[in-house]
């Protein structure tokens, strides 16, 4: 799996309104506080916010790796314009059933377009959120609507980012995975 | 307070669940909720049906929630009925394109029950 199809949409999503000559200058600053868009916390802090705000559920970095069950859920939102790339959310099927469970209130026993609809939702708001602590990216940079892959045996690719970071979460009975693929900053 | 018949317009059918439950949490009592899965379903409703409130996502694929706004005062479509806007997009400068568009409201995703409170129900008891 590519992410260069979902940037190409956040990039179109965001419209033509904003102007090369805007986006230069604000290129600059952009670059100038590179440091902060690297910083992991705001990864954290966005994830607490998601998870703590919709589901009620606290979440903390876990240093262990993410292993997958059979089969997984995915969720990528691009992101375009000053930035690009894309925030990816995964986690296992069941994992994915008692996100979307908190969300909702319903219970799952599959992987059914309510619960990649929940999942792509989360997604949308960890991008949102991660955006949203740097003001330069907040304003000029635009999400994708989000795509949702499920299934087996599937990796992600990526090639040569710019900056990547890549967390492993724990909630109360769920793990997933949230990473952030940087790869261009105009 | 009498019967509140709200048009939810997102792509997202979970967050229009979300969006719903949090109103009635806000306390939005009686509530009867139109959905919409775009700004040019949310369109179509409105030229059938009444309603006393409106809330918008704005990244959405077809018509997107800014557009869906604007076309609702450029057709005259529910005049008078408070818009708010749901969305990810957080910036100053989204808020005043929205408010330019025409919303009276904005709320960020991730959101709780009490922001849907403190930002919906003055505006409804306006209305």
């Amino acid at each position: 799996m590519l992410l260069n199809g979902v940037r190409r949409a956040a990039i179109a999503n965001k419209g033509e309104d904003g102007g090369k000559e805007r986006e230069r200058a604000m290129a600059l600053s952009l670059r100038g506080s590179l440091e902060q868009v690297t910083d992991p916390a705001n990864l954290d802090e966005s994830v607490n916010e998601v998870f703590t705000m919709m589901l009620g559920a606290a979440c903390t970095r876990d240093k262990g790796r993410l292993e997958f069950e059979a089969e997984s859920v995915t969720a990528v939102v691009g992101f375009g314009g000053l930035l690009s790339g894309a925030c990816v959310f995964r986690c296992g099927a069941h994992d994915a059933m008692k996100v979307a469970a908190l969300m909702t209130g319903m219970e799952f026993t599959e992987i059914d377009d309510t619960v990649k609809d929940g999942i792509g939702e989360i997604c949308n708001m960890l991008a949102g959120a991660w955006k949203g602590k740097v003001p330069n990216l907040a304003a000029n940079c635009g999400l994708s609507v989000p795509a949702v892959i499920s299934g087996h045996d599937y990796n992600l690719h990526v090639q040569a980012p710019e900056f990547q970071l890549n967390h492993v979460y724990r909630a109360e009975g769920f793990r997933f995975s949230v990473m952030i693929v940087c790869d261009g900053i105009q | 307070m009498s019967e509140v018949r709200t048009l939810i317009v997102d792509d997202s059918s979970v967050m229009r669940k979300i969006v719903e439950r949090s109103l009635r949490q806000a306390g939005l009592d009686p509530l009867t909720v139109l959905e919409a899965a775009s700004g040019t379903e949310g369109l179509e409703v409105l030229k059938t049906q009444q309603v006393d409130l409106i809330l918008s996502d704005i990244n959405m694929p077809s018509m997107d929630g800014l557009e869906f706004l604007r076309q609702i005062r450029s057709q005259n479509l529910a005049p008078g009925v408070p818009v708010v806007m749901i969305t990810t997009e957080s910036s100053e400068e989204h808020v005043k394109q929205a408010i330019q568009a025409g919303a009276q409201g904005y709320i960020r995703k991730p959101f709780t029950a009490e922001q849907v409170k403190e930002r919906v129900l003055p505006l409804v008891h306006a209305a």
